[in-house]
């Protein structure tokens, strides 16, 4: 089932062509890779999903409806989370209440709503399930500035989570993350596709992509140069160039 | 008429860009608004006002003015801004207004709080063609501003240090990463930035023959409606903007006679541009 | 028997207190730079001045009309000025402290620089209210507007206003609407800051445009700030701090504004938490001093 359609997709900034033209589609289910060398677009291509900043041309549908012209907050609700490529979780707040915040999405269109007690049994027990699920039990109480980094990446997941999204976008989940903590992180993404969430991954670890992704999107300069299973993007040439021309 | 009135609005222009140009300088690179940045003007005009009372020259005058603002500026940045760049902008924000009022109760309590008179005289002359006349000040004011002005656009488009300037104030981080000592670059900023609003102290200290404790307080205002008219960061900008907001007040109050607080203009001025251009005339997002 | 010097500081303390909440909502607990909150408190003093001066309307409903004009005011204000970046906001706010100053000083139906006078204490029970009896009435008003401040903590706007303050792309990317929510605090703020200028306008029996500037502006941020931003008594302790000190000590009356720079400056230098935020040097030494004095005791 097709979650997110997108169709020549384009991003310009000052005269730079940061997207050109991209074009695929990512359903529910499963885990589809995006990579690239640094400066393809990967980014970019998130932001204007989550409509931080608009594009300069082409669509992006969700279940079938255009959300170009939504703002963020409103994308959020449709059910697309994300995760920011630098944690950006709510750091004088403690564990906790990161994730209780967004456990407010549903009552926040209403002010009058709004003006109601978040302490209620439901929803706090969503959010120990939550907390439970991710893993973050022993770092529950602490504030969100305070933990290591592989906790607050998983944080950043589980305040995603706790939209109830349909499709989850993770930028570079396991950077700056030891082994162990990228295998617990790769068990977590593999739990949450098999909930039937679609997930669009973001990633430099070439072992994380090869083994979580079924299929996988190459950016090169703001152009999808290629798209496949991993097998085939592995032995694709226009890939190796695109990522040894790099490091040149 | 028509010139004369012209040939004013550039000359307080020109003031207000000298003295606009440090705070835009300083948004540029710290992304902070210097509020204090006015009582370094106001200390320009003070310790420009006393050198000239000790030795009676004005050149002299004028470069140790600029000189005191210059170190005020740079014990601001060192002691007060970079310790807390990592906190929400608000803390030097806040930070500086409470500097902005201490200099001026400073200045009260040590030079008094009655207006002192710098009538310091340059040789100069006055110039009258007809009925167009350019006082001595006048002249004074459009010459120091724009040997300042040049030797600033010198410095940014033709020298290393100010291309690494410039590339500080685009993104700081990515610079340091070419090897460039940011560090020096903030510092430098803030020096010549201060500089000139000393210059500006003391050349408005002359042109109104006037130097009190409060004459940074509209100043203070007026500086930060210039820059986000010219676009926050933006150096032309600042410049254009402030000769838009010289002559904007010249003519509106002085020929047209509006009976408009002339203060109330350049804040006019930013709210009607804003409007239409949200990053201000020459800014971006 | 209290003199009547003192009420007339315990009454001044509760208006500042008021301020220093009012604007702790907009920028404590939105995280929204205001410079300019003393327009709202000149908004409201005006407007229950002239209501009741010129149209001859009883306090009880001229205090709700200043709170109300306020509010108005800074929806009307807020909603353009709070979708640009914070820098903007802060010079912005000083603009419409500058020019509503402006309003009233130059445009005669206000007054001019001379203000408006005869107002006086409200009428109850046939008789003109007495000093204590307002202390009281406005110390009321402030209790609940502090219950009204713990429900909001504790409700999701309260979390929505958090998470704007610390970060509001992510606070986007959860659900929360952040234009909306900075808009309401902003309102919320301002209509609290317009009650507080009835009050003081029924107080003083006169009110001039010079009251309602840039300086005070400062003054209530300094409150705000020196008690701890974003705390619940954070402010009031500012408040009682910095507006009772220059009445008690003659000297210091002299260089109080200094004493106020230096102390913003010191304060957000060394401890911008305030004196009651979370990483004060207050509760350390509060709690050696308990520690010594009960070691000391032997307990």
């Amino acid at each position: 089932m097709i979650l997110l359609e997108v169709t020549d997709l384009s991003k310009e900034f000052d005269g730079l062509r940061a997207l050109d033209r991209v074009s695929f589609s990512a359903e529910g289910g499963e885990i589809l890779g995006v990579i690239g060398p640094n400066g393809a677009g990967k980014t970019t291509l998130f932001n204007l999903i989550s409509c931080l900043y608009p594009a300069t041309g082409g669509e992006i549908n969700f279940h079938g409806k255009s959300i170009l012209r939504l703002k963020p907050h409103q994308i959020s609700r449709l059910g697309i989370g994300r995760t920011f490529q630098m944690v950006r979780p709510f750091s004088n707040l403690d564990v906790e209440t990161n994730v209780l915040v967004a456990s407010g999405h549903p009552f926040y269109p209403s002010l009058w709503k709004s003006a109601g007690p978040f302490h209620r049994p439901a929803i706090l027990e969503e959010v120990q399930i939550l907390i439970a699920r991710t893993g973050l039990q022993p770092y529950a109480k602490q504030l969100a500035k305070n933990i290591p980094l592989g906790i607050k990446k998983r944080l950043e997941i589980a305040r995603a989570l706790a939209l109830k999204p349909r499709l989850l976008l993770l930028d570079e989940p396991s950077a700056g993350l030891r082994f162990e903590e990228s295998a617990q992180l790769m068990e977590l993404i593999r739990q949450v596709r098999d909930q039937g969430i679609g997930v669009i991954l973001i990633e430099h670890n070439m072992q994380v992509i090869m083994s979580l992704c079924r299929r996988i999107v190459v950016l090169d300069h703001g152009s999808k140069i290629a798209e496949g299973s991993p097998e085939e993007i592995r032995s694709n040439p226009q890939v190796v160039q695109a990522y040894l021309g790099k490091e040149a | 008429m028509l010139w004369q009135q012209l040939a004013n609005g550039i000359a307080i222009g020109s003031v207000y860009a000298l003295i606009s140009l440090g705070l835009t300088m300083v948004y540029g690179i710290l992304r902070i608004l210097h509020v204090a940045h006015a009582g370094i003007y106001a200390l320009g005009a003070y310790v420009g006002w006393f050198s000239f009372r000790l030795i009676g020259e004005f050149w002299l005058s004028l470069f140790i003015g600029m000189a005191g603002s210059a170190i005020a500026g740079y014990l601001v940045e060192r002691f007060l801004y970079t310790p807390l760049l990592h906190l929400p902008r608000i803390a030097p924000l806040i930070v500086s207004i409470g500097l902005f009022i201490s200099l001026e109760e400073a200045f009260r309590i040590v030079a008094g709080p009655h207006t002192l008179t710098y009538n310091a005289t340059v040789g100069l002359g006055d110039l009258s063609i007809g009925s167009f006349r350019l006082t001595e000040t006048q002249i004074l004011i459009l010459l120091v501003t724009l040997v300042l002005l040049i030797g600033l656009w010198i410095l940014l488009t033709r020298t290393r240090t100010g291309l690494a300037m410039r590339a500080c104030a685009q993104d700081a981080e990515t610079t340091s990463s070419f090897g460039v000592n940011v560090g020096a670059v903030i510092a430098i900023n803030f020096l010549i930035g201060s500089a000139m609003a000393g210059a500006a102290g003391v050349l408005i200290g002359v042109y109104d023959n006037q130097v009190w404790p409060t004459m940074g307080s509209i100043p203070a205002y007026k500086a930060l409606a210039i820059v986000v008219l010219g676009g926050l960061g933006n150096i032309p900008g600042t410049v254009l903007a402030s000769i838009i907001v010289g002559l904007a007040e010249t003519f509106f109050i002085g020929f047209l006679t509006i009976p408009f607080p002339r203060d109330a203009v350049a804040f006019i001025a930013m709210i009607l541009v804003l409007m239409f251009k949200p990053y201000g005339l020459l800014g971006k997002a | 028997m209290i003199s009547g010097y003192l009420i007339t500081i315990l009454i001044t303390l509760v208006i500042y207190a008021i301020l220093a909440h009012s604007l702790n909502i907009i920028t404590g607990r939105a995280g929204q730079i205001s410079l300019g909150h003393a327009a709202f408190f000149g908004i409201g003093a005006y407007t229950a001045a002239m209501f009741y001066t010129k149209a001859g309307f009883p306090f009880w409903l001229d205090i709700l009309l200043a709170g109300l004009v306020a509010g108005i005011v800074g929806a009307i204000l807020g909603i353009p000025c709070l979708r640009v970046r914070d820098d903007f906001l802060a010079i912005t706010t000083m603009g419409i402290n500058f020019v509503i100053e402006a309003v009233f000083l130059y445009i005669p139906f206000f007054g001019g620089a001379m203000g408006i006078g005869g107002i006086s204490l409200p009428n109850w029970f046939g008789r003109e209210m007495t000093k204590p009896e307002y202390f009281i009435l406005i110390l009321v008003v402030f209790v609940l507007l502090l219950l009204l401040d713990r429900k909001l903590e504790r409700s999701w706007i309260g979390l929505a206003w958090a998470s704007i303050r610390e970060d509001e792309q992510a606070a986007a990317t959860i659900g929360v609407d952040v234009v909306r929510f900075k808009v309401l605090a902003f309102i919320l703020g301002s209509a609290m800051a317009g009650l507080a200028g009835g009050f003081y306008a029924h107080f003083l029996t006169f009110i001039m445009p010079q009251n309602f500037g840039f300086g005070q502006s400062i003054v209530i941020l300094c409150m705000t700030v020196f008690g701890g931003i974003g705390t619940r008594w954070g402010p009031i302790l500012g408040a009682i701090i910095l507006g009772v000190l220059p009445e008690v000590s003659r000297p210091i009356m002299e260089y109080r504004t200094l004493i106020y720079g230096v102390l913003l400056l010191a304060m957000m230098r060394f401890q911008p938490g305030g004196l009651l935020g979370p990483e004060s040097v207050l509760p350390q030494v509060f709690r050696r001093v308990v520690y010594r004095s009960s070691v000391r005791s032997g307990s």
